[in-house]
């Protein structure tokens, strides 16, 4: 261990947080919500996947900005029959992503059944993100981008797509719910003190309340990241990652 | 020297008036003066000489005068007569004839007074010089002997000094010689001192590293660990280098040194601890102010905490205190946490209550599990961050990408997979795991029980005993099969099956006890049975949608995940068999049995076909799951018994429809060596009346279709019933045509009385009516 880990002023501290906050992932079976999530903790592309048996925990820390934010990422299962399971999941979730399978109309079919869910059980001001998943099979598309897009508009949801086995957008759902969150809490809308908003205050975070009381966030939208996919509409919103293990 | 040949010519003639003075003679007298005429004094020593004496004489006047004066005391007189004499004589004196010729001139005078006075010339010159040489040495000899005086007494002084110096040299000697001893000294006790202070170094803490290890003022941090890194580096050298002077034993100072660490050491283990103490009571304080209903796991751990149990971990006995501390703090938190998400959700009430949803068994009983599963998960988070389990990952620098990539399996906490990982870390983990999380049991179970037990449905029951299961073997594999939430989870399980089987077995107990409505003509399954097999065939649906992936799941080598997972399930949920026993089993007793008592007070109605009819209804229930197999082979065991009791029955009634039960009893019953016309049944007249009726029957529509069976709902089983009657009538026919067509039989007229009615006695015939294969294509 390095001894400068002891000095908690000379370099960052990793572990710490500025924010904690509980994510749930949601959807049809079969549409990569493991494969995304494992993609977005690992970065790589989880080979052999199998059905996940109701639901697996996972965190990443991500840096949003000037904040560290601790992701807490509850992967539920597809099937119908861990959806009495899943459910009790939702409670409290700060951010839904909400994932079909592009080449699927019948996971696409579905969404406003799992949104419905998510928005009952979730935390009041659940952020959701639409992704559609599996990008790379551009010949096997059966929901047009235009579609779900406008889907997303119709429901209120952040929406982009996403490949898990290329890697592609792969952080930025996670990014783009976590700014998301981070603005309602800068507006005043979400109250991190509130238990139940899904976002909790972390140590580094309170430190700084401490110090000073003065909790912008600085600069969000640092170093803009220059992702493939250019049709991207809200690629402007999706801020830099500086932390970004992958470019 | 253009002078040279001058002189010789000079001298010639000079002589020549000296020897003219003599007047020559021819006698030796006069051979000598010729020889000494002869005599060249041409050389330069002579010449030499000539001339000073000549300058001795320069003039006669000049010697005139000297004689005269006969005083040589004023030189400058006579320097400043000579230079006015020269003056004169210049001119005479520049051609060498000319002065010649002048000095011939005054020979004359001074050369006489010159030759005579010439040695007193010289002597008086010679004394003269001398005394003045006398004169001047006089004095020189003075100076010479003030000089001696003072040399004298400068040796004197000089030999003074030296003495003196000497003496002191002497006394100096034995000083130097001490100067050098103690330089010497000096050296050598620097040098001691650069060893002891570096030895001092090495082996001594600094008072700045002991205040950092024991004092309470100084906080834990970097300049603690480094002074405990240095404390135990010392005492590793103090060991080796006690080791390696074995031979005397070990030393005093190493023994001291060992002592003085070691105390420090222990006051820093002892500071460790008290730190960890005050923080994980504060973990307690901080949760208490503000209770998180879902727990999120605010916990937060320090590399200084983490470091600082990371030493600790020498001192198990410490360590085992802290934590029992930890868990101590952490489960009324959790606790807490769990009654406030229970009883009164988030402030405002968002999100609800758990217990608002407990007329909901399920989502109650869930919503219960998912909270302390999710607690679990940030809590292991948390430890395993104590622990140092997991390296920071997340945010790291894209350095560690390829790092992460590679552990990641065992570093991805999933719920699902299984801890590999074991070691005293775990052990740590569980402990605390299980101390706090086994606080939730109390609520938890009590909660659980009162659902369970409340629920009528088997149903419901069932599937709260399939969550529960779920989360036994999800729950187990985090928190391990010995921690008391997997026993009280077990324990739930078992009780929520026992609810289960005991509410099926009651439904079971209470079908057996339904008698059959008498009034009822019907030969369908009564409602009572739908009704039981419909909760059957629920209880199944969810048994098979929670264990289809499992049947159907390809065993992937590389998923370590699953298999255990399915292991698990099919040792406790082996019993799927034992549901199907306690349902099936009393419908198969209460259908056999309500038939039979029906069939005994209602005359005409069909207990054989009712029965054979619920049985196949059940077995077509079976029928859909595959995982049913057993008890559908027992099933159809019961139902092929009585299928050919209903055949034998059947066979029976048509041989009677036909007319041809007497003539088939008495084929059968006929005694070797009886004839067959004899018996009474088969006499000509009356067999021949009863082919006749044979025939009429065979013209009916019994033949195709028997208006029993229609009853049964299995088609499949009618024409199987019907077939094998016909086929057993066929074969009677034939046997009978055989007996008839025998001559020992006696009858006289066989193929006429055979022949004349429908199927002429052509088993073919009667095959194809009855709509069976031919006999021969058999």
């Amino acid at each position: 261990m390095a001894i400068n880990d002891y000095d908690a002023d000379a370099t960052e501290l990793l572990e710490t947080y500025d924010f904690l906050m509980k994510y749930i992932i949601i959807g049809e079976a079969g549409t990569g919500k493991s494969c995304l999530l494992h993609h977005f903790t690992h970065n790589s592309f989880k080979e052999h996947s199998q059905h996940t048996i109701g639901v697996e925990f996972s965190s990443r820390t991500v840096k949003l900005g000037e904040k560290r934010i601790k992701l807490q990422l509850w992967d539920t299962a597809g099937q119908e029959r861990f959806r009495s399971v899943t459910r009790s999941y939702y409670r409290g979730a700060a951010g839904a992503i909400l994932v079909y399978d592009i080449t699927s109309r019948a996971s696409f079919a579905n969404l406003s059944r799992w949104l419905a869910d998510a928005r009952a059980l979730g935390s009041p001001n659940l952020v959701v993100v639409l992704v559609g998943n599996k990008s790379d099979r551009e010949d096997e598309r059966e929901v047009e981008w235009a579609e779900a897009s406008r889907w997303a508009a119709d429901h209120d949801v952040h929406f982009l797509e996403t490949s898990s086995l290329t890697g592609d957008n792969v952080e930025a759902p996670f990014l783009l719910c976590a700014r998301s969150i981070l603005l309602s809490i800068e507006s005043g809308a979400l109250d991190p003190e509130k238990a139940g908003s899904g976002v909790s205050y972390g140590d580094r975070a309170l430190r700084r309340v401490n110090s000073s009381s003065r909790l912008s966030f600085g600069s969000l939208s640092v170093g803009r990241r220059n992702r493939g996919s250019t049709r991207l509409k809200l690629k402007d919103l999706v801020p830099g990652t500086s932390n970004s293990r992958c470019c | 020297m253009s002078s040279s040949p001058l002189p010789s010519l000079s001298t010639r003639p000079t002589p020549s008036p000296s020897s003219a003075s003599p007047q020559p003679h021819r006698n030796p007298v006069s051979l000598r003066l010729y020889k000494v005429l002869g005599a060249n004094f041409d050389d330069d020593a002579t010449k030499e000489a000539l001339n000073t004496l000549s300058e001795l004489y320069p003039t006669t006047g000049t010697i005139k005068q000297i004689k005269q004066d006969g005083d040589l005391s004023s030189d400058s007189d006579s320097d400043s007569d000579w230079d006015g004499q020269d003056g004169q004589l210049k001119l005479p004196q520049l051609p060498p004839n000319s002065i010649i010729s002048s000095e011939r001139r005054v020979t004359t005078g001074t050369a006489a007074l010159a030759r005579k006075n010439l040695r007193r010339d010289i002597e008086t010159k010679l004394a003269e010089t001398s005394r003045m040489f006398v004169k001047a040495f006089g004095e020189v000899d003075q100076k010479l002997d003030s000089l001696q005086e003072h040399i004298t007494a400068m040796r004197v002084q000089c030999d003074d000094a030296q003495a003196q110096l000497s003496s002191t040299n002497e006394a100096c000697k034995s000083l130097l010689e001490r100067a050098g001893n103690l330089r010497e000294q000096r050296q050598a006790i620097s040098t001691q001192q650069q060893i002891l202070s570096l030895f001092l170094h090495r082996f001594t803490l600094t008072p700045s590293d002991i205040s950092a290890l024991t004092s309470r003022d100084v906080p834990l941090g970097k300049s603690f660990f480094e002074a405990m890194d240095k404390a135990v580096k010392i005492r590793e050298d103090c060991r080796v280098l006690m080791g390696v002077g074995g031979e005397e034993g070990p030393s005093q100072v190493g023994l001291d040194i060992l002592t003085t660490t070691s105390s420090h050491l222990e006051q820093a283990y002892e500071k460790i601890f008290r730190y960890l103490t005050t923080e994980f009571q504060n973990l307690m304080g901080r949760g208490g102010d503000r209770v998180d209903p879902d727990y999120a796991g605010s916990l937060e751990v320090t590399p200084i905490m983490r470091e600082a149990v990371r030493r600790l971990r020498d001192r198990p006995e410490l360590l085992a205190e802290t934590l029992n501390t930890l868990s101590q703090s952490l489960s009324p938190t959790l606790l807490s946490s769990f009654l406030t998400a229970l009883t009164r959700g988030g402030p405002g009430g968002v999100p609800r209550p758990i217990e608002l949803h407990a007329h909901d068994p399920l989502r109650y009983v869930g919503d219960m599990m998912a909270w302390v599963h999710q607690a679990i998960a940030a809590e292991r988070e948390f430890l395993e961050s104590l622990f140092g389990l997991h390296e920071i990952k997340g945010a790291g620098g894209s350095s560690r990408g390829i790092d992460m990539v590679e552990e990641g399996e065992d570093e991805r906490r999933m719920i699902g997979s299984v801890r590999k990982r074991q070691g005293i870390e775990e052990e740590w983990i569980g402990e605390v795991m299980d101390r706090c999380v086994g606080k939730l049991c109390g609520p938890l179970k009590v909660r659980v029980q009162q659902t369970v037990r409340s629920q009528e449905s088997p149903i419901i029951s069932y599937k709260i005993a399939n969550l529960l299961q779920f989360y036994l073997v999800t729950m187990k594999r985090t928190i391990g099969e010995e921690a008391v939430l997997s026993k009280t989870l077990k324990e739930m399980t078992d009780i929520s099956f026992k609810v289960f089987f005991d509410g099926i077995e009651a439904q079971g107990r209470a079908l057996l006890r339904v008698t059959l409505d008498l009034d009822d003509p019907a030969l369908t399954p009564p409602a009572t049975v739908t009704e039981h097999i419909q909760t059957l065939r629920e209880i199944l649906s969810v048994y098979e949608s929670s264990h289809l992936d499992d049947e159907h799941a390809v065993p992937v080598s590389s998923s370590n995940s699953s298999e255990p997972h399915v292991k698990d399930e099919q040792l406790l949920f082996g019993g799927v068999d034992r549901i199907l026993d306690v349902m099936i089993d009393p419908a198969i007793e209460m259908c056999v049995a309500a038939s039979e008592a029906k069939s005994r007070f209602r005359r005409g109605w069909d207990g054989k076909v009712f029965a054979l009819n619920c049985l196949t209804y059940l077995q077509n229930v079976l029928e859909s799951y595959p995982f049913a197999g057993n008890k559908r082979k027992m099933l159809d065991d019961v139902i092929e018994e009585r299928v050919n009791d209903l055949i034998e029955e059947h066979y029976n009634n048509i041989l009677a429809d036909a007319n041809l039960n007497n003539a088939a009893v008495a084929c059968v019953t006929m005694a070797p060596g009886e004839k067959l016309s004899n018996i009474w049944a088969t006499t000509p007249p009356i067999l021949s009346g009863a082919l006749s009726k044979f025939s009429e029957w065979l013209s009916g529509l019994e033949v195709v279709h028997s208006p029993r069976l229609a009853q049964l709902t299995a088609q499949r089983l009618h024409t199987r019933i019907h077939q094998a009657a016909l086929e057993r009538l066929a074969n009677t026919y034939k046997l009978l045509c055989e007996l008839v067509r025998k001559p020992e039989n006696g009858y006289e007229a066989a193929s006429t009385l055979l022949g004349s009615q429908r199927p002429f006695g052509q088993i073919h015939l009667l095959r194809q009516i009855f709509g069976l294969p031919d006999d021969d294509e058999r």
